[in-house]
């Protein structure tokens, strides 16, 4: 048995879960760095659930209840509701969490004590917690087993005649056991691998992109051996060697792309919330170590029958991995829907293989595909939406009948009526003109602010097509940023 | 011996065609029916533009170009229905796509590869050729290859019955129904709100030469068929 603490956030998803994971663990990284203040190393079961050892924390600060207030006070931001509990075992730990979020005060359970506190959950506990098979707990409670203390007493043997290895994991869960799926043959630490780069990597994509192939290796190392990783130790260091280390879990098993998005989510929080940080990183990252620290053996997944994965989309991944793996200047690219008025950035693009596209619930959440778009960002452009987005704005000029240069005055009016557009040699005879519509983003901070003026143009060629234009006047400059082609 | 029946498809009532054991239109038309039923027929499209092609939607294997110059616009019109229904799209070398229009045009943009296939022709064939293996759309835009890797990519796309459109000029490919769009009238009181665009599909696989006007935003699209 290890002392554990855990500290949970119960409504965490619900509040914070609406614009999908990525956002969701990006809003609980600070909250975890403010942990890992108190506690090395973290280990990040959900977005909204953190469990380490209670051991170090326990003795530096002079027992459980004090290291449970200095983390609940730690973690308290006013806003979310947030329970520590420390005990036996991480699924007791989590539970007295829940406890505590409840009663609004940390919950310690004392190794005396344990086994009662475990007798007296109810079995729904173990779904909720523990990733029990909702239906598993179910047919628990059909058969009058209400408390788990009730299925500790079947004894381990009749739950593994009933629920073969599933049996096995409630038991260890209902009697305070720590579950260790180790293989014996196989010490988990034999599949850690290292990745180093030469010049130290400013971008958390950069990092993402160059160590992919590394941690794909050591994916495949673990699957030859017929395994698969649920708990890794992620360790980062920079060139001026600051670090930061941090286990991730997923009870269903890492994949690549998985792994590549715990990666990320950790710099992410280490490069962009580094505003008044003492340990924030004051160069770039030079060596990614991973250490698998739980493996277990493989289990095999049942597609479902209805609903499941596609099989055009399970096509489509292999596509995907084809293409990547063809040349290295092939870039396969996803997007994802980020928001905001400016067309441009509305979505951008993530690459292919560090998102898995397989789950169709993740990707459409990705896509922004869940939200009701009927609400638009103020200062957003009217719709219809133009079909060509320039990628490179191109430099255009604008003229009136005198051939000056028409620019727009502080009360965001043009200085004349406009009359052609000068693009290189091309001349387009200007016939209508929308707006003009000034945006002014983020006028609070001078580094950031941007103030231009957008406009559309209804022009019509030597030939006599007509064509509509969207322009922007920045600096004093006209630029051509899209066409409604 | 089977009823005669007399049966109309797009219009046309068919008789007497004999082909593989086809003897009436009404047979034909079954067939035609079960095809498009069926995992293997056409891709959907709107019903817009359903009527300008022959069998009512994207045949499988084929090259379509779209240009002209609300061509982007009517690809995703294209491809919306397609994506909706479960099919991927990979857009190769084609940056420019508005993702805000064809979220409008109702392209389901969780079944979007953008690919960037580099500038090297080798490269840009194997991309291509990955692509049709996997997807049953595959989008190219200024399309990079030789005659011969032109042949064997349509050779691919018969195999795999995937759907290729080429968005501008088709070089060395030869499409076998090609859509030129042209806008024929823009509404713009204080913005651009709406426009017409005649869609005209001309063509191996098209008869005669078929005709459509569509509105975008797609929300009151009218559609005749005129048959010239």
């Amino acid at each position: 048995m290890s002392r554990t603490i855990a500290v949970v956030f119960p409504h965490w998803e619900k509040d914070h879960g609406r614009f999908g994971e990525h956002h969701s663990f990006r809003s609980f990284e600070p909250i975890v760095r403010r942990i890992s203040e108190i506690c090395a190393v973290v280990e990040v079961v959900e977005a909204g659930t953190v469990v380490m050892a209670a051991k170090g924390p326990s003795r530096y600060f002079g027992g459980d209840a004090n290291v449970a207030h200095t983390l609940s006070d730690a973690c308290d931001n006013k806003e979310d509701v947030v329970g520590v509990g420390i005990a036996d075992s991480r699924f007791a730990a989590i539970a007295a969490a829940r406890l505590a979020a409840s009663r609004k005060s940390p919950c310690v359970i004392s190794s005396s004590i344990t086994t009662e506190f475990i007798d007296a959950l109810p079995v729904q506990a173990l779904s909720e917690i523990n990733n029990i098979d909702v239906g598993t707990v179910d047919l628990l409670l059909r058969l009058g087993l209400v408390r788990c203390g009730d299925v500790r007493h079947l004894g381990e043997a009749a739950l593994i005649d009933r629920f073969g290895l599933t049996g096995h994991h409630i038991f260890q869960l209902v009697s305070a056991q720590e579950i260790y799926g180790f293989s014996l043959d196989a010490p988990p630490s034999d599949f850690s691998c290292v990745y180093e780069s030469d010049t130290p990597l400013v971008s958390v994509s950069h990092v993402v992109e160059a160590s992919h192939c590394t941690f794909e290796e050591m994916m495949h190392r673990i699957d030859a051996s017929g395994q698969q990783c649920v708990r890794v130790l992620i360790h980062c260091e920079t060139d001026h060697g600051e670090s930061m280390s941090r286990i991730w879990g997923e009870s269903r098993g890492f994949t690549t792309s998985a792994l590549a998005q715990r990666l990320s989510y950790q710099l992410d929080g280490w490069f962009v919330h580094c505003g008044d940080d003492l340990d924030a990183p004051t160069s770039g990252i030079v060596r990614v170590c991973m250490t698998p620290v739980e493996c277990r053996e493989a289990l095999a997944t049942q597609a479902v029958l209805w609903g499941g994965n596609e099989e055009n989309t399970e096509r489509a991944a292999r596509a995907v991995a084809q293409m990547c793996a063809i040349d290295d200047c092939v870039r396969v690219t996803v997007p994802q829907w980020e928001g905001g008025r400016d067309i441009t950035t509305a979505y951008s693009q993530v690459l292919a293989h560090t998102v898995d596209i397989t789950q169709s619930q993740h990707s459409a959440v990705r896509v922004g595909a869940t939200k009701n778009h009927t609400e638009k960002w103020s200062g957003s452009l009217p719709v219809p939406w133009p079909a060509w987005v320039a990628s490179q704005p191109i430099d255009i000029n604008i003229v009136d009948a005198d051939q000056h240069h028409v620019g727009v005055t502080g009360r965001h009016e043009l200085t004349s009526t406009p009359v052609s557009v000068e693009m290189g040699r091309l001349h387009y005879h200007i016939e209508k003109v929308g707006g003009p519509w000034p945006v002014e983003e983020r006028w609070w901070d001078p580094r950031r602010a941007r103030r231009h003026v957008r406009a559309q143009l209804l022009v019509r060629n030597a030939q006599g097509a007509t064509r509509v234009f969207l322009v922007v006047l920045e600096n004093n400059v006209w630029k051509l940023i899209a066409r409604y082609d | 011996m089977a009823p005669q029946r007399t049966f109309e498809l797009h219009g046309i009532a068919l008789t007497g065609v004999h082909q593989h054991g086809v003897h009436t239109g009404a047979e034909l038309a079954e067939r035609l029916t079960q095809h498009q039923g069926s995992q293997y027929g056409p891709l959907p499209v709107g019903s817009a533009l359903s009527e300008l092609f022959p069998s009512g939607g994207l045949e499988r294997g084929h090259i379509y170009g779209c240009r002209g110059d609300a061509s982007l616009s009517l690809l995703c019109a294209l491809i919306a229905r397609a994506t909706q229904a479960g099919s991927w799209v990979a857009t190769i070398n084609l940056f420019s796509l508005g993702l805000m229009s064809a979220r409008e045009h109702g392209v389901a943009l969780q079944r979007l590869l953008c690919v960037d296939a580099g500038t090297q022709s080798t490269t840009w064939t194997q991309v291509v050729g990955a692509c049709v293996d996997g997807l049953d759309v595959v989008v190219v835009y200024a399309p990079q290859c030789s005659l011969h890797d032109a042949r064997r990519i349509e050779a691919r796309l018969k195999t795999h019955g995937s759907v290729l459109i080429i968005v501008g000029d088709p070089g060395v490919f030869s499409p076998a129904v090609v859509l030129s769009s042209h806008t024929t009238r823009w509404e713009f009181s204080t913005h651009a709100s709406h426009r017409d665009v005649d869609v005209v599909a001309t063509g191996r696989r098209v008869h005669n030469r078929r005709q459509c006007t569509l509105s975008f935003p797609a929300h009151s699209q009218h559609m005749e068929h005129v048959n010239i």
